[in-house]
C-alpha cells in the first residue's frame, strides 16, 4: 500500500537534486504540512479552505505524495464548484492519508540520517 | 537530476512561494543551476525585494497570502519600466481562466507543480534570452536617439554658418515677397538675392540634388561666389561661369545644382534670365492675363566643364507693375493619393486667375492644399515687382580702408580689342580702381550705373553696330539680344577705349570718364532731342547718364562719350 | 530584378533596363549594372520602357554612367522614355548630353 502513497521515483529525484539538503527538505515538509492541516481544520470560510487545500496540494505533489495531492485537489474542486455536502468526509480522508505518508517520510528521514 | 549549466551566465533569481518546502526545493534547484537566489514568502516581500535587489528573473507563486502573485506581478512590471523582467508563475492552477489571469497580470510563462528541474532550467534560459534581447533593443534605441540629436545639432550649426554667408542678401527689399521653408537649406533649396553696385538686383533660386548636409555643403561655396561677384559688379554671365566651374570642380559627378538666375535692372527696365533645370519661372503682366514662362534652356550648374558651359542669357523688357514669379519644383511635383501631379496647367490657371498680387502666394498654397489635402514644407516661392528704382535703397558699400589717403591726380587708359570684348567684362576692375577715390564713394551707385551704360552702349551700338531702335518693343527685344550674342561671337575687329582722369580741384576733385568705340557713331542731337516718353526702351540710357553725372557730352559723332563726376573734399 | 543589364554578343553594346521607380533606392543596382565589367563597351543604352518615374538622383546616376563610359567621348542613349520621363529629362536639358528617344 505504501507504493501508492508515495512515488518513490520522485523521492529519489529529490534526493539527487537536494543532496545534503534532502534531510532539511523532509523536515520542512513535515513542519509545513502540520500548518496546512490546521489551516484546513481552522478555515473560517470557503476561500480560506480552498487556499489551504490548494497549497497542500502543491507541496504534497512536489514531495511525491500522489494520493494526498489528489485528495487535496478534490477538496479544492468541491469548495470552488460544489457540492459542499460531505466535505467533512474529504477532510477526514486527508487527515488519514497524511498520517500514512507522515510515517513513511519519518522512515525516510531515519534512513537518511543513519546512511 | 543534477545539472550544473556551466555555459549559462549566473543570473539573480527571485523566488516568491509561500510553502516553505516548495520554496526550499525551488531555491535549491535554481542555485544548482548556477544562479543566485533571493527568496520571499509572500507578494509584498517579493515586491520589496525586487525593488531593492533588481533580480533578472522572477518566479512567483500565484496564490500567496498578504499580496497574491497577480498583484505582485503587476507591481514588479511597473517597477521594471522599459526593461523586461521575465516573470514565471508557479502554479498548480489548471483551469484555462486561471492561466489567462496569469498572462494578463504580466506573467511571461508558467511552471507547473510538481517542479521539473529540467523544464525550469530551460524556461529560465529562454526567458533570459528575451531579457537580453529587450536590453539590446533599448540600448540601440538610445544610441540611435543620441546619434540623431547629434546630426540635428550639426545641421543647426551648418545652417548658422550658412546664414552668415547669406546674410548680405536683399530679400527684405520692399518689392520682394518670398516664402521658404526653414528647412529649405536641407532640402537643397536655395534662395539668394543681392544688389549690384549699380543698384540692379541679382537673384538665384536653386535646387541642389540630394538632401541634408551634402546639399547644404554645396550651397555655401555657391553663395560665396554669388554674393562676392555680385557685390563687385560682375555680370550674370561671369558669375554663372564661376559658379559652374566651382561646382564642377568640388562636387561629385552625380551632384549638381538646378538654378534660375535673374539680373533685374529697375533703371533700365530689363531682366536677364538664365534657367538651367528649374521649373518655368513666370513674368506676370501688370493687369492680369497670360503669364510668360521663363523656360529652362540650360543644363544645371556643376555638370559641364568650363569650356562647354553656356552662359547665354535671355533678355526681356519689363514694364512697371509687372512681376517675376519663381517657384521650386515642390509646387508642380506635389502629388495626391493617386500619384497624380499638380502639374503646370493647374499652376498657370491659378496665376491667370489671380487678381490681387498680394494674395498670389495664398492662392497657390490653397490650390496645393486643396489638391493634396496636406501641405508640403519644401515649397519655395518668390515674387518680385517691377518698381521705380527710387523705391529701392541698396545699402551703402562698406569699405575696408580708413578713408584717409586717396590718389587724387592720375590718369589711366585701357584699350579692349575684339577678342577681349568677347569674353571679358572690364567693369569690375575699373570700378575697383574708382573705389580708391574716397570722395566719390557717396556716388558709387551712380558711377556704376553710368559706367555700365557707357560700356554697353559702346559695345552694342558702337562695336557691334546694333541699332538701338530695335529695342523698341517686346518682340524685337528678344531678337535684339539674339543678334547681340551672334555678333559678339563673330567679332573679329573693333575696340573700346576707356580713359580715366582724376584731377584735384579747389574744393575737391573731379573724375573724367571717356569711352570711345570703333563704331560708326550716331546722330547725338537727334537722339537727345527725343522726348523721354517716346524713347521707351531704348535711348533712355543717354538721359540716365546725364541725370546721374555732373556733365555728359558726346563728341566725335557719338563715338566718344565724356562724362564728368565731381566731389567736394571731405571735412 | 528592377535593373537588368545585357551585353551584346560582340561585347560592344551594353543595355541597361530600369523598371519601376528610377530613384535613389536603385543606386547600387544601377552601378552594379555597368561597373566591374571585363571590357568597357563602345556604347550604352538605357532602356526606360518600364520606368515609371525619374528623380534627380536618377539624373545623377545617368551622369555617373556617362562619366564611366568615357565622359564626352561616351555614347550613351536613353530610349523608350515615357512622356512624363521625357519631360523631366527635357527640363534639365539632358538631351544636350544624352541621345534621348
Amino acid at each position: 500500500m505504501s507504493e501508492i502513497h508515495i512515488d518513490r521515483k520522485v523521492l529519489s529525484d529529490l534526493q539527487e537534486v537536494m543532496e545534503d539538503g534532502y534531510l532539511q527538505l523532509l523536515e520542512t515538509f513535515l513542519a509545513d504540512s502540520e500548518i496546512r492541516l490546521s489551516q484546513l481544520h481552522g478555515a473560517k470560510n470557503a476561500d480560506e479552505l480552498a487556499h489551504a487545500a490548494h497549497s497542500f496540494k502543491g507541496s504534497s505533489s512536489n514531495m511525491g505524495a500522489v494520493a494526498l495531492a489528489e485528495l487535496c485537489r478534490q477538496l479544492e474542486d468541491r469548495v470552488n464548484h460544489g457540492p459542499l455536502q460531505g466535505i467533512e468526509d474529504l477532510i477526514n480522508q486527508i487527515d488519514r492519508e497524511y498520517a500514512a505518508v507522515r510515517g513513511l517520510y519519518c522512515d525516510e528521514r531515519q534512513r537518511v540520517s543513519i546512511g | 537530476m543534477n545539472q550544473v549549466c556551466a555555459d549559462v551566465e549566473a543570473l539573480s533569481v527571485l523566488i516568491a512561494e509561500d510553502g516553505a518546502a516548495d520554496r526550499l526545493l525551488l531555491a535549491t534547484i535554481v542555485r544548482k543551476q548556477g544562479h543566485q537566489v533571493l527568496t520571499a514568502e509572500n507578494g509584498e516581500q517579493a515586491v520589496a525585494l525586487f525593488a531593492e535587489r533588481r533580480p533578472h528573473v522572477v518566479l512567483l507563486d500565484a496564490m500567496m497570502p498578504v499580496m497574491d502573485g497577480f498583484e505582485a506581478a503587476r507591481q514588479i512590471k511597473a517597477l521594471a519600466g522599459e526593461a523586461l523582467v521575465p516573470i514565471i508563475f508557479l502554479t498548480s492552477l489548471s483551469e484555462e481562466q486561471a492561466l489567462v489571469r496569469c498572462l494578463e497580470a504580466g506573467g511571461d510563462d508558467f511552471l507547473a507543480k510538481p517542479y521539473s528541474p529540467v523544464i525550469l532550467a530551460a524556461k529560465i534560459k529562454a526567458m533570459d534570452r528575451l531579457r537580453r534581447l529587450q536590453a539590446t533593443v533599448l540600448e540601440q534605441r538610445d544610441q540611435i536617439a543620441r546619434h540623431h540629436n547629434h546630426l540635428l545639432n550639426e545641421q543647426r550649426v551648418a545652417k548658422a554658418v550658412f546664414d552668415q554667408v547669406a546674410h548680405a542678401g536683399c530679400l527684405s527689399a520692399p518689392n520682394i515677397r518670398y516664402l521658404q521653408s526653414p528647412y529649405a537649406l536641407f532640402n537643397g533649396d536655395l534662395l539668394l538675392a543681392a544688389y549690384t553696385p549699380a543698384g540692379d538686383m541679382h537673384v538665384l533660386l536653386g535646387d541642389f540634388t540630394g538632401h541634408g548636409l551634402p546639399a547644404a555643403v554645396g550651397a555655401m561655396p555657391l553663395a560665396e561666389v554669388f554674393y562676392g561677384m555680385t557685390a563687385k559688379g560682375y555680370g550674370l554671365a561671369e558669375t554663372l561661369r564661376e559658379m559652374n566651374a566651382k561646382l564642377k570642380r568640388i562636387l561629385p559627378v552625380d551632384m549638381f545644382c538646378c538654378a534660375l538666375l535673374l539680373n533685374l535692372s529697375f533703371q533700365r527696365r530689363v531682366v536677364e534670365v538664365w534657367n538651367g533645370g528649374m521649373p518655368d519661372g513666370y513674368l506676370l503682366p501688370a493687369s492680369g492675363g497670360e503669364p510668360q514662362p521663363l523656360v529652362s534652356r540650360h543644363l544645371p550648374l556643376g555638370i559641364l566643364a568650363p569650356e562647354q558651359f553656356d552662359d547665354t542669357t535671355e533678355v526681356l523688357p519689363l514694364a512697371l507693375g509687372e512681376r517675376l514669379f519663381l517657384l521650386s519644383d515642390g509646387v508642380v511635383d506635389t502629388s495626391d493619393e493617386n500619384d497624380q501631379l499638380f502639374g503646370v496647367e493647374r499652376l498657370r490657371r491659378v496665376l491667370a486667375a489671380n487678381r490681387q498680387p498680394a494674395l498670389l502666394f495664398e492662392e497657390v498654397l490653397q490650390a496645393l492644399d486643396g489638391f493634396r489635402g496636406r501641405s508640403r514644407d519644401d515649397v519655395s516661392l518668390l515674387d518680385i515687382e517691377v518698381v521705380e528704382p527710387q523705391l529701392l535703397s541698396p545699402p551703402p558699400v562698406i569699405y575696408s580702408d580708413s578713408g584717409q589717403s586717396s590718389p587724387l591726380d592720375w590718369s589711366l587708359q585701357f584699350e579692349f580689342r575684339a577678342d577681349t570684348l568677347k569674353r571679358f567684362n572690364p567693369l569690375p576692375y575699373l570700378l575697383q580702381l574708382l573705389q580708391e577715390i574716397h570722395g566719390l564713394r557717396a556716388q558709387s551707385g551712380a558711377l556704376h550705373s553710368v559706367l555700365t551704360e557707357l560700356y554697353s552702349n559702346a559695345l552694342e551700338h558702337g562695336v557691334l553696330g546694333l541699332d538701338s531702335a530695335l529695342k523698341r518693343d517686346a518682340r524685337s527685344f528678344a531678337s535684339y539680344y539674339q543678334m547681340r550674342n551672334e555678333r559678339l561671337q563673330a567679332l573679329s575687329e573693333g575696340f573700346i577705349r576707356v580713359h580715366l582722369r582724376v584731377e584735384p580741384g579747389p574744393r575737391g576733385g573731379r573724375l573724367i570718364i571717356e569711352v570711345e568705340d570703333s563704331g560708326k557713331g550716331f546722330n547725338v542731337s537727334k537722339v537727345l532731342a527725343r522726348p523721354v516718353s517716346e524713347q521707351g526702351l531704348c535711348g533712355r540710357g543717354l538721359n540716365l547718364i546725364r541725370r546721374l553725372s555732373r556733365r555728359a557730352e558726346w563728341v566725335d559723332e557719338g563715338r566718344r562719350a565724356c562724362v564728368e563726376f565731381a566731389w567736394e573734399a571731405l571735412a | 530584378m528592377a535593373v537588368e543589364s545585357v551585353v551584346s554578343q560582340d561585347g560592344k553594346k551594353l543595355t541597361i533596363k530600369v523598371k519601376g521607380r528610377f530613384d535613389f533606392g536603385k543606386h547600387q543596382e544601377f552601378r552594379n549594372a555597368y561597373e566591374h565589367k571585363p571590357a568597357r563597351p563602345d556604347s550604352v543604352v538605357v532602356d526606360l520602357k518600364e520606368a515609371t518615374y525619374l528623380d534627380s538622383s536618377a539624373l545623377g546616376m545617368l551622369l555617373l554612367l556617362r562619366d564611366h563610359a568615357g565622359g564626352d567621348e561616351s555614347d550613351v542613349r536613353v530610349v523608350n522614355a515615357s512622356s512624363d520621363v521625357r519631360k523631366i529629362l527635357a527640363i534639365s536639358n539632358f538631351d544636350k548630353l544624352f541621345d534621348i528617344s
